[in-house]
């Protein structure tokens, strides 16, 4: 049986003295969405920069993919090429659109011109952005931006996508595309873990809906409001 | 104001002539400056880097020495060096003093804080989010920080030029390490001490103003290159 993407076991992660997540024992499925909701504060980002393995928790145990993660360098670089985050205040770097969706496919090792090109042609052809390629960067529109963010996170063909309020702070047009995209990947295997205060969208999804509260996970429902109906890999949720 | 007037024209007409004493001068000046800044960038640039985005237990006291070392006085910094580079000392045996060489290590150590904390100070006013942005896309460590690099590039050129109007402007170091020897060390600054002693006011001021050329050329090209960055 394939092992669950992420298996957290008492994790705790803090800001200076301040502690930002406790989770006593959380699992992500592979190839499913799950949707993080909860306040501001509530630790989703903090949860989703360990996932990214951008942030090493104070405590606990991550086991990713059923390797136990070490928190080394060499073993970071390489998980690192398997998830991508999408950052709430996403950071597009200086240059043109397309050297940005190009970073990450190079980052991976992808060395050809012509397969650069191609990832980059379809990952905004995917967002709606075909012919931004020579667009400044930095002089697109919140909503473009964004999706210039999430096609520059696609082009990296993910196993695992993070993705931090993709819907917040965006057009109508920018958050159906989004919307619509999260759900196709995650109908085409990708992992999801998006957080979100939209409930609507995660009531509308097949999505497993993690609620945290105080960096505690309050609660976990199915996006069509049942409680998950069964135990993963002998992992249960009556723990949480 | 007969003096300086007369002064200006003959200053005016050594620069345009070509004077074989001026141009040894400026030649020597921009090349030790040159050379210098190159290697201050070459140690200056990863020193600022490193500190700046590594956190590690002194990290305050090596950013206060940093600091302290930019206002370290030129003449000092050469007798630091005169010890190192003459006959008795350490390096003695290579026959340094009194050449460009000497200088440019002399002027290397005099840049390479003022570059490291020009980095620094374009690390520190950098985007948090361009090395987790670059981490979660697959960089490695490296790619990194040449992209954390690439994105502060016009603060980094900043430091470069910085250090570049550093060495050139001096005289403590150049002086007491070339010895100020006619068409082999003898630079800019230096002649123009030398010169206004001996009575050649003009002649200084000729070097004056090539100095001044040089120094605001650097600095208009730095503004042009910004300025032209800007969204």
């Amino acid at each position: 049986m394939k092992p669950p993407q992420y298996h957290l076991r008492g994790i705790r992660a803090s800001y200076r003295a301040n502690l930002a997540l406790e989770v006593e024992e959380l699992t992500i499925d592979s190839g499913r969405l799950h949707i993080l909701a909860g306040p501001n504060g509530s630790g989703k980002s903090t949860l989703l920069n360990i996932l990214a393995f951008l942030m090493k928790p104070s405590d606990g145990e991550v086991v990713f993919a059923g390797t136990q993660v070490d928190w080394q360098r060499k073993q970071l670089a390489s998980l690192r090429k398997r998830v991508t985050l999408l950052h709430q205040h996403s950071f597009l770097f200086s240059g043109t659109v397309s050297a940005n969706v190009a970073f990450g496919p190079r980052a991976r090792g992808m060395t050809t011109k012509e397969d650069v090109r191609r990832a980059v042609n379809e990952s905004l052809a995917m967002v709606g952005l075909d012919g931004f390629e020579s667009r400044d960067a930095r002089h697109l529109s919140g909503g473009e931006a964004r999706r210039v963010a999430l096609a520059r996170a696609l082009a990296c063909k993910p196993e695992v996508l993070l993705l931090d309020e993709p819907l917040s702070h965006v057009d109508k047009e920018s958050a159906q595309i989004i919307e619509t995209l999260v759900l196709s990947l995650s109908g085409q295997g990708t992992t999801i873990v998006m957080s979100s205060h939209n409930e609507q969208f995660a009531q509308r999804t097949e999505g497993r809906v993690i609620r945290l509260l105080d960096g505690r996970v309050e609660s976990m429902v199915e996006g069509n409001g049942k409680a998950p109906s069964r135990d993963l890999d002998g992992y249960s949720y009556a723990k949480l | 104001m007969g003096f300086i007037a007369e002064s200006v024209r003959t200053a005016l007409s050594l620069i345009f002539s070509a004077d074989q004493d001026v141009l040894a001068a400026v030649r020597t000046s921009v090349g030790v400056a040159s050379w210098s800044v190159l290697l201050a960038a070459l140690f200056g640039i990863p020193i600022g880097l490193g500190v700046g985005v590594n956190q590690f237990p002194l990290k305050r006291v090596v950013i206060v020495v940093l600091n302290s070392l930019m206002a370290m006085p030129t003449v000092v910094l050469g007798l630091l060096v005169y010890g190192l580079v003459s006959r008795q000392g350490p390096l003695g045996g290579r026959g340094l003093l009194f050449t460009p060489n000497a200088m440019i290590i002399g002027q290397t150590l005099l840049a390479v804080p003022i570059v490291a904390n020009y980095t620094l100070s374009a690390i520190k006013g950098a985007d948090v989010r361009i090395v987790p942005t670059a981490l979660t896309l697959g960089a490695g460590s490296l790619r990194s920080m040449m992209q954390l690099t690439r994105e502060v590039r016009f603060g980094i050129m900043a430091a470069v030029i910085a250090g570049f109007g550093r060495v050139i402007s001096e005289v403590g170091v150049a002086m007491m390490l070339g010895g100020n020897i006619r068409w082999y060390t003898r630079t800019m600054t230096t002649a123009i001490a030398l010169e206004t002693s001996k009575g050649e006011f003009a002649f200084g001021l000729a070097l004056g103003i090539i100095l001044m050329v040089v120094s605001f050329s650097i600095n208009i090209l730095l503004t042009f290159m910004q300025e032209s960055y800007q969204p």
